[in-house]
């Protein structure tokens, strides 16, 4: 499989069973650097640099992400230093996010510590969304 | 009508300066010289994620991952990895398949790696798809796996091989 065909940046729900797929677990003790791919869902307690493209992620307390994340949804208990492009968006109190949030739909809980801009998009840009926006960091 | 009443004397600012000066000198009636026990402050780590598997990392098979992964402790993979791999044991499961070298003590392989395999000790199984060569210390290998490489029992004997294995 060398010639990958285009592929979508943002993953819709094939079908809907994505709650089907297997739960991904990247522990505390990880680093990974590079570009991370799923449909289904992601946990990370570790440190992630590089850009994400997940069904569902959650960004644990350990936590840290920095870059891009395109997903349906997203939690961040964590860390996160970056754009997030995510449907419905949950910021829990123990998160601390600096950058861009675009999404639909927003959760903020008391406590966040955010440092971010949080542009809300219509569902069509999200399933529209091949290409990421270049944005001023 | 002030919307904040700041008439209140506030509880909490008074609070902090009584509780600040602890009991610097030891009581003179103790005879045995107290050693100061660091007070240990139980931080509970306030992550809604249920503590399932410690720090065990699992790569599902729906991921797929370029880069490059580091870890301290253990590595699943079920999925894909175009990157090197490094931890203390690195599994990589039935339909797995990893583009790139893998480090570690122990080196479990029941899918397909294209790549060095640095480890200890290696297990390929009957289902592994092993295409490079493979340094180790203590190797088994079961019918049925396919090996295109060269096997070398030089793991930890010079440490000329690129360093990679960092476990000293």
């Amino acid at each position: 499989m060398s010639a990958a065909p285009p592929k979508a940046v943002f993953t819709k729900p094939q079908n809907g069973n994505g709650a089907a797929l297997p739960v991904s677990k990247l522990g505390k003790a990880i680093r990974v650097d590079g570009e991370l791919e799923t449909d289904g869902e992601l946990h990370i307690q570790g440190v992630v640099t590089g850009r994400i493209n997940a069904g569902t992620l959650v960004i644990a307390g350990d936590g840290y992400v920095e870059g891009d994340v395109v997903a349906r949804e997203v939690r961040v208990d964590g860390r996160l230093n970056g754009r997030v492009f995510a449907v419905n968006v949950t910021l829990a109190k123990s998160a601390n996010v600096t950058g861009r949030v675009f999404h639909n739909s927003v959760t903020v809980e008391q406590g966040a510590r955010i440092d971010a801009r949080m542009p809300w998009r219509p569902p069509s840009y999200f399933e529209t969304l091949d290409q990421l926006p270049e944005t001023k960091s | 009508m002030s919307v904040f009443n700041r008439t209140d004397a506030k509880p909490n600012e008074t609070t902090p300066a009584t509780t600040v000066p602890p009991p610097g000198t030891p009581s003179p009636y103790s005879a045995t010289p107290e050693v100061k026990k660091p007070q240990a402050v139980v931080q509970p780590i306030a992550s809604g994620a249920p503590a399932s598997t410690g720090g065990v990392s699992v790569i599902s098979k729906a991921l797929k991952i370029t880069g490059q992964l580091e870890s301290t402790e253990d590595i699943r993979i079920d999925g894909e990895v175009n990157g090197d791999v490094r931890a203390v044991s690195v599994t990589v499961g039935n339909n797995a398949r990893v583009k790139g070298n893998v480090y570690g003590d122990t080196v479990e392989l029941a899918g397909t790696v294209e790549g060095k395999i640095e480890a200890k000790k290696v297990v390929l199984g009957g289902t592994a798809r092993m295409t490079g060569d493979v340094v180790h210390a203590d190797i088994k290998i079961e019918s049925g796996a396919f090996i295109d490489g060269h096997l070398k029992p030089d793991f930890g004997k010079s440490a000329t091989k690129t360093n990679g294995a960092g476990h000293a």
